[in-house]
């Protein structure tokens, strides 16, 4: 992963603010990209770095939070900081409680927004950390046998080897042998490893 | 029959029945001489004297036996041609004569008695044609009053029906009906009263009204009293209190009755219920006074958020490429080609900020204003009526003093209306502040030395000092606690578009004066 790729996007209608925030971004060498719509943004290929949104509330077409709503329907977790010719409260709660990092009322003091988007871009950072853990441990997951995986579901509920023979109907030694083999798949060190990679893989203690 | 023909008739029969004495005597004479044989001459006259007495009566009868008497000397007795007689024949003439006499008389008697009789039988059949027709007439009497009374009979029943409808018929309305006499005492109630005020008919007769609802009048009830008994009716409204404790407010209508002397005697009383259309009309004055003022709100609060929302976003661009500027030029080493361009970026924001400004106001400027007649007393008088319960709010005491004859000028009348709005509504809040002291708002209007309209709105307010007169009509500057600051330019900015003036000064006692004047049309006056 690299940290300097980290993107800013910025959808604003206006020619001039759009700029003068990119020039901003960009000062404290961040990497920007610009666009006059939502439609715009979606319609874009964005790279798969992590990166923040920085919108306008009121857009023409669809608006920053209908913007915001679809993301979310469309699982795309990027995080979110509106902006805001003329911020009404109630406008506001409802985009923080829909995820937003920050809402700011412009003009706004330039640190604020800094200060935001590098709130939300260490957010999408530790999101996207998390994603890529998980994703390498399904696939060290999808390497697993058959048998293999029926241990692996044993062996996290707590069963001692016999235990695990008596109910596969097989012997204990050959059961020793998967669980090795589990052990050195996954790379895991201990069975309390293997029990926090069962927890992250969403993989039901079998009974 | 006339009496002259009677007579005549009476003269003729007299003719008749002496012709007939002497005719009968002549006729006596031609038979006696063919009786003389028999010596039936005597009766033969004797004959014709009784006949004459019965058919001519007495007096012919009487001429008939002289003449029989001196006939039958002079004709048959010797000397023959002579009257003197034998003394042995008298006795035979005096018995001829006294015969005839007799015979005459009774005969006479005979046919009196007959015209006695038949004038009787006249008199008695006149007298019964008499007696019919007066029977006849008063039967026809009778039966000219039977039809009367009858007709007075049907015409009682169908009062009788009519009454007994119009009773039911005063249960069937809606309004309240009741009747009380002199001592208030309740006499009458409808169905109407039974429905608003929740007593029943056997509830509330016999009661004392104003004890029962408790009558809230406005005037004194002495007063109103007085009225009744002077015009015999009363109109009020009054509030009464329901079976069930709650008020209702109602329009009275008080009819008096009195007696055949005059006296009066019982008090009918119509009460409409008015207390949904009073809070209706409280409603509808409260929102007409919101009205204006959230008309007068609403159009300076579209024109700052329009404002705002224009001018922020240019602005936010100027601030944001400041800051970005600023962080170019403390890079290591500073960007100078970025800082350049973003300083070109903030002036030319600042450009389209000042555009954005200009644009708003050639809005308020351009807008082609209509040109039209304009009776200003006429947009004065709207325009209180818009204001009044503003007025009233702030115990104000408008008063206008509008010249009769105004410089004819031409404007845009909704505009204008919108200026002396304005001008009215802050003298009426500037006297608002205050608590105490006079509360008058002096609205005039005429002609200035050059002739132009001048109008002008004096109030008892809170004023305004030196220094705020001169800035009153800067945009944005405001002396009230929720002022927005723009009804003065945007006021000055339509009467200098008309081609006038509106300025400010501080009312001689207390207060301060708005007054503007618009040169009247050149073409009209």
């Amino acid at each position: 992963m690299n940290e300097a790729a980290a993107t800013v996007f910025v959808i604003d209608d206006d020619d001039s603010v759009r700029e003068a925030l990119k020039s901003l971004i960009r000062s404290v060498g961040l990497g920007v990209e610009t666009f006059a719509s939502a439609q715009e943004f979606l319609k874009a290929q964005r790279s798969d770095a992590p990166g923040c949104l920085v919108l306008d509330v009121r857009l023409p077409g669809l608006s920053g939070l209908d913007l915001q709503r679809e993301m979310a329907d469309a699982n795309i977790h990027t995080p979110i900081i509106f902006i805001t010719g003329h911020g009404d409260i109630p406008m506001g709660v409802n985009a923080m409680k829909a995820g937003a990092v920050e809402f700011l009322t412009k003009p706004f003091r330039d640190q604020d927004l800094l200060d935001a988007i590098g709130l939300a871009l260490d957010r999408d950072r530790v999101a996207r950390g998390e994603q890529a853990q998980t994703a390498e441990l399904r696939s060290l997951f999808d390497s697993l046998t058959q048998r293999e995986s029926e241990v692996f579901g044993l062996v996290v509920t707590g069963l001692l080897n016999k235990q695990i023979a008596l109910q596969l109907g097989t012997s204990e030694i050959t059961i020793k042998q998967h669980r090795h083999q589990v052990m050195q798949k996954m790379q895991a060190n201990s069975l309390a490893d293997l029990v926090r990679m069962a927890e992250k893989l969403g993989i039901p203690p079998t009974k | 029959m006339s009496e002259s023909d009677s007579s005549a008739s009476r003269a003729l029969s007299a003719v008749f029945r002496y012709g007939l004495a002497v005719s009968s005597v002549a006729a006596a004479l031609v038979l006696a001489p063919l009786m003389h044989p028999y010596a039936l001459v005597t009766p033969v006259f004797f004959l014709a004297v009784v006949l004459t007495a019965w058919i001519g009566g007495f007096g012919p009868g009487l001429v008939a036996a002289v003449l029989a008497t001196l006939a039958i000397p002079y004709f048959f007795l010797r000397p023959i041609h002579s009257v003197r007689l034998d003394a042995a024949e008298i006795p035979q003439l005096l018995v001829l004569f006294v015969s005839g006499f007799l015979a005459s008389s009774w005969s006479a008697a005979r046919s009196r008695a007959e015209a006695l009789l038949r004038q009787a039988r006249d008199e008695l059949k006149a007298k019964v044609q008499e007696r019919t027709a007066d029977l006849s007439k008063s039967n026809e009497q009778l039966q000219g009053e039977i039809a009367e009374h009858k007709r007075a009979q049907n015409i009682l029943q169908k009062q009788a029906l009519e009454l007994r409808e119009r009773a039911s018929l005063l249960d069937l309305t809606h309004d309240t009906v009741f009747v009380r006499d002199m001592n208030d005492v309740i006499s009458y109630w409808n169905h109407g009263a039974e429905e608003l005020y929740g007593w029943t008919k056997e509830e509330a007769i016999g009661q004392i009204a104003h004890q029962l609802m408790q009558t809230l009048c406005p005037a004194p009830l002495g007063e109103v009293n007085e009225a009744l008994l002077a015009t015999g009716r009363w109109e009020g409204e009054l509030t009464h209190t329901r079976r069930d404790g709650t008020q209702v407010r109602v329009l009275s209508r008080w009819s008096l009755q009195r007696d055949e002397h005059g006296r009066p005697t019982a008090i009918l009383e119509t009460n409409n219920d008015i207390t949904d259309r009073k809070r209706t009309e409280d409603d509808l004055q409260k929102a007409q006074a919101e009205l204006a003022h959230v008309t007068r709100v609403a159009t300076l609060g579209e024109l700052t958020a329009a404002i705002a929302h224009e001018v922020n976003q240019p602005l936010a661009a100027v601030v944001t490429s400041g800051n970005a500027c600023l962080r170019w030029l403390a890079g290591q080493p500073p960007n100078l080609a970025e800082a350049r361009q973003a300083v070109g970026r903030i002036i030319k924001d600042g450009h389209r900020a000042g555009e954005v400004i200009g644009r708003i106001r050639s809005l308020i400027k351009k807008a082609p204003p209509k040109r039209e007649l304009i009776d200003f007393n006429e947009i004065i008088h709207d325009v209180i009526a818009l204001v009044l319960s503003e007025v009233h709010r702030n115990r104000v005491s408008l008063i206008p003093q509008l010249a009769g004859d105004l410089p004819v000028v031409l404007g845009d009348r909704i505009q204008l209306e919108q200026v002396i709005l304005n001008l009215i509504i802050n003298g009426v809040e500037a006297i608002g502040r205050l608590k105490g002291g006079p509360r008058e708002l002096l609205i005039s209007s005429g002609r200035d030395e050059s002739n132009s309209l001048l109008i002008a709105v004096r109030d008892t307010g809170v004023g305004l000092d030196s220094a705020d007169l001169s800035r009153v009509f800067d945009p944005f500057f405001t002396t009230k606690p929720d002022g927005m600051g723009m009804g003065l330019a945007i006021s000055r900015s339509i009467i200098e578009s008309h081609g006038g003036r509106l300025w400010a000064t501080s009312n001689s006692s207390q207060g301060a004066v708005f007054q503007f004047t618009i040169p009247a049309s050149e073409n009209m006056s």
